[in-house]
């Protein structure tokens, strides 16, 4: 594989430390702050633009999947935030895959208006689950969670097959004048899913830093205390629920429509394992952890691994890697740039002195 | 795993050349392949699924070698070396579907090896674009909708009657049957073979018990099996590890009645976690090649005790269901490629269907398939039925499914019906 395409990766990798090294601390760039995210989102839209034409094949495939499950790291440390841990997220990415396939292929809904009913499908099914799960907290909510997605997950088996859904229709072709752009092709996929993403990202960033995301802090955090103060603790989860599992929906559909085949088994809990690992190697301070968290260990197992020939012990590596990132940074990859500047800060005058 | 610096399948590779060359030097009438085919193999090399696709790979390494060893491979005048290019789908869509554009558009393989099931739907449409040749061990995969797909080892499940069919000619006291299988792609269908294969026998089938993949306690599992006091454990298509727990919660819980499986595999271990007594007996429908029965005449895969002596000094305690079967397809593409005179996939498909019939491993057999896939793209013939005795795997007999078919197809269609697994039925 060329060196252009492990730049690629190199890139996007340090693009997202960097957003996480500003987020993380307020001080960095001083005065030129602003100027900073700026550059920042300049080179960000530069690379993420131009990623797909430099890349083999197989890695504009891989740059998809990539970009969907941005969508599903990222709202799932929106419910993170109210200090629950879900391990039902992927099924619930896994409701808007069926909810959208269903749709589209047995009620002839056109695909886009399918995508968008199946997120909210998502969100509302999240609603009514909120109802059960949230008279419990933490370790009880996690197996609660993981009760609840398994026996969704059954259900589409009883109900659908375990086969699930095979020849769903994709996004339909766009011609604008002569020009064709055709949502087979894994650039015109990314480019869609890129945008969606951005938007979705872009929204919960919003909410993170509304009214709102502030009292997700407060439960996480005081509940007790948000409750004397009049916060609505109940709702406030739910909130938190329904937006992450409409984020998660649509990622779903957005996966189904590109695969055009959807399995109970790609739902399964062994996926959400993934999911939490990306999360917690990648850390849950900033929006950027999780995103750091999917593109490095994506870079690593599918990029870097492969490409050596050692495809059999990836599950190794990848165990390996996270045993050395809980042991050396347990708060996640967002917090290395600091630790760096801080090491570099403190040996400074050590140096200037020898 | 790495010799030094050098990875595993460099150092067969390397091996192979060395071979070659020094063959060449023996025999200077020998000469080096001058071009290469590439072969794709796309299927689980981790995951639970990996017994049913890394032992395959490792297969179709040995064939290869031992090809490019003898001068390589000759199609229409052309002498090829063979190169397998392997990418581990993990048994998940979204990586089959991005392994299957790997192969084709960047390592520009002629034709795919694959497992299929949960994965083959993401892949289907990239090959019919492609018009890429792939071959599935299932042919529940099948359908008119994949022109470019074949089964042509294995036709999963349906040779599972041939276990029950034996059976009840040599156990004729045999006559309940309980049947456990986990719910999916791979369950299901051999249910629905089983249970047909069961009724036109006379064996009545007490109760059929669906597990979920996830399922990690199989105590409670056994014991729904065990409460119907059943002559017959069938414990259908069960992936590796799901036999092995499921043998030992048999053991455990005192079951002394006859099991009969799709799979053993490794099951030198299961009769370590179990014992020798109790699993004298078990039938199941994937020999050992170093059976003295596969040096029949008739038998198509080239000196099985050979291979099977090769692959146990390389990887030992590894054979299983598929460590012939990836290799065996190698052997009908060439024959196929070989009456071309072409490696295109397109020409390669038309070469292994001439004539409607096919050397499989276990003998001539014929393409078949519209009745039960819509499509004749699975070669079906002769399948061993094979049973433990003094703790080895001994093929007893060889019997013909196309003759099962012509008396009890009726019943085969009705329960694929039944249990949804008619192609015309899938989502």
């Amino acid at each position: 594989m060329g060196a252009v395409t492990y730049a690629v990766w190199l890139a996007l990798i340090a693009l997202s430390l960097a957003a996480a090294a500003l987020a993380l601390d307020p001080h960095l760039g001083g005065p030129h702050r602003r100027r900073w995210w700026q550059g920042l989102a300049l080179a960000s839209a530069a690379v993420l633009a131009l990623s797909p034409h430099v890349v083999t094949f197989s890695q504009q495939e891989l740059l998809v999947f990539l970009t969907i499950n941005t969508l599903v790291v990222v709202s799932y440390r929106l419910l993170a935030l109210t200090g629950e841990f879900s391990l039902g997220h992927v099924v619930m990415m896994g409701f808007g895959a069926y909810a959208s396939a269903l749709l589209s292929k047995q009620f002839a809904i056109p695909v886009p208006l399918s995508i968008i009913l199946a997120a909210g499908l998502t969100g509302l099914v999240a609603f009514i689950l909120a109802f059960p799960l949230f008279r419990m907290k933490g370790f009880y909510f996690l197996i609660g969670s993981f009760a609840a997605g398994e026996t969704i997950r059954l259900l589409w088996k009883a109900f659908i097959g375990p086969k699930g859904i095979s020849r769903i229709p994709g996004v339909p072709d766009i011609e604008i004048g002569a020009y064709e752009i055709n949502f087979w092709e894994p650039v015109a996929s990314y480019y869609l899913v890129l945008v969606i993403a951005a938007v979705s990202i872009w929204i919960l960033w919003r909410i993170e830093h509304s009214h709102i995301g502030l009292t997700f802090h407060a439960v996480h955090w005081r509940d007790q205390l948000a409750g004397a103060v009049g916060v609505n603790t109940w709702r406030t989860r739910t909130q938190a629920l329904v937006l992450a599992s409409f984020f998660a929906g649509l990622a779903g559909a957005l996966l189904a429509h590109y695969l055009t085949t959807v399995n109970p088994n790609r739902f399964a809990v062994h996926e959400m394992v993934f999911v939490l690992i990306w999360v917690i190697v990648g850390g849950t301070a900033t929006i950027w952890g999780p995103i750091i968290g999917l593109v490095t260990l994506t870079a690593i197992n599918e990029v870097l691994l492969r490409d050596i020939g050692y495809d059999e012990l990836r599950p190794l590596f990848y165990g390996v890697l996270l045993v050395l990132a809980m042991l050396f940074l347990p708060n996640g990859l967002e917090t290395l740039p600091a630790r760096v500047v801080r090491r570099f800060r403190r040996a400074r005058p050590l140096t200037s002195q020898g | 795993m790495t010799f030094g610096s050098i990875d595993r399948r460099k150092f067969i590779g390397t091996s192979a050349l060395a071979g070659a060359a020094a063959a060449t030097a023996v025999n200077p009438g020998r000469l080096r392949a001058a071009e290469t085919v590439r072969i794709g193999f796309l299927a689980p090399l981790t995951g639970g699924v990996a017994a049913w696709g890394l032992p395959g790979l490792y297969g179709c390494e040995i064939w290869a070698e031992q090809k490019n060893a003898a001068g390589g491979v000759d199609i229409g005048g052309t002498s090829y070396n063979v190169e397998i290019v392997s990418y581990d789908n993990e048994y998940l869509p979204d990586k089959a579907r991005t392994g299957a554009q790997k192969l084709i558009n960047e390592d520009g393989v002629s034709f795919i090896e694959m497992l299929g099931g949960d994965t083959m739907p993401a892949v289907t449409p990239i090959a019919n674009r492609a018009e890429m040749l792939v071959s599935t061990l299932l042919p529940s995969d099948l359908s008119p909708d994949t022109p470019f797909l074949v089964a042509p080892a294995e036709v999963h499940p349906i040779y599972n009657l041939t276990g029950v069919w034996w059976m009840a000619e040599n156990m004729p006291e045999a006559k309940t049957a309980v049947i456990c299988a986990q719910d999916d792609a791979l369950g299901r269908p051999s249910v629905a073979t089983y249970l047909a294969a069961f009724e036109a026998h006379g064996i009545e089938v007490k109760d059929t018990i669906f597990f979920d993949i996830a399922t990690t306690d199989f105590a409670p599992v056994m014991t729904a099996m065990l409460a119907h006091k059943p002559d017959i454990l069938c414990l259908d298509t069960a992936y590796a590890e799901f036999v092995n727990e499921l043998c030992k919660q048999a053991f455990v819980q005192n079951y002394g009645g006859q099991i009969i499986s799709c799979t053993a595999d490794f099951y030198a271990d299961i009769i370590a976690n179990t014992s020798e007594e109790f699993m004298e007996g078990v039938i199941f429908q994937f020999p050992d090649f170093d059976d003295p029965a596969l040096n029949s005449e008739g038998i198509n895969f080239n000196d099985p005790n050979g291979f099977f002596q090769v692959y146990n000094e390389r990887h030992p305690g590894q054979w299983g269901a598929v460590s012939w079967e990836y290799a065996s397809i190698l052997d009908l593409w060439l024959d196929g490629a070989q009456k071309a005179g072409s490696i295109e996939p397109a020409a390669v498909l038309d070469g292994m269907k001439q004539g409607g019939t096919g050397a499989h491993a276990f003998g001539e057999a014929n393409w078949w398939g519209e009745e039960l896939f819509g499509i004749d793209n699975a070669l079906v013939g002769n399948w061993p039925v094979v049973q433990i005795q003094n703790g080895k795997a001994v093929i007893v007999e060889f019997k013909n499914i196309p003759e099962w078919w012509g008396e009890h197809s009726a019943t085969m269609i009705k329960h694929f019906e039944a249990m949804g697994e008619m192609w015309y039925q899938r989502a």
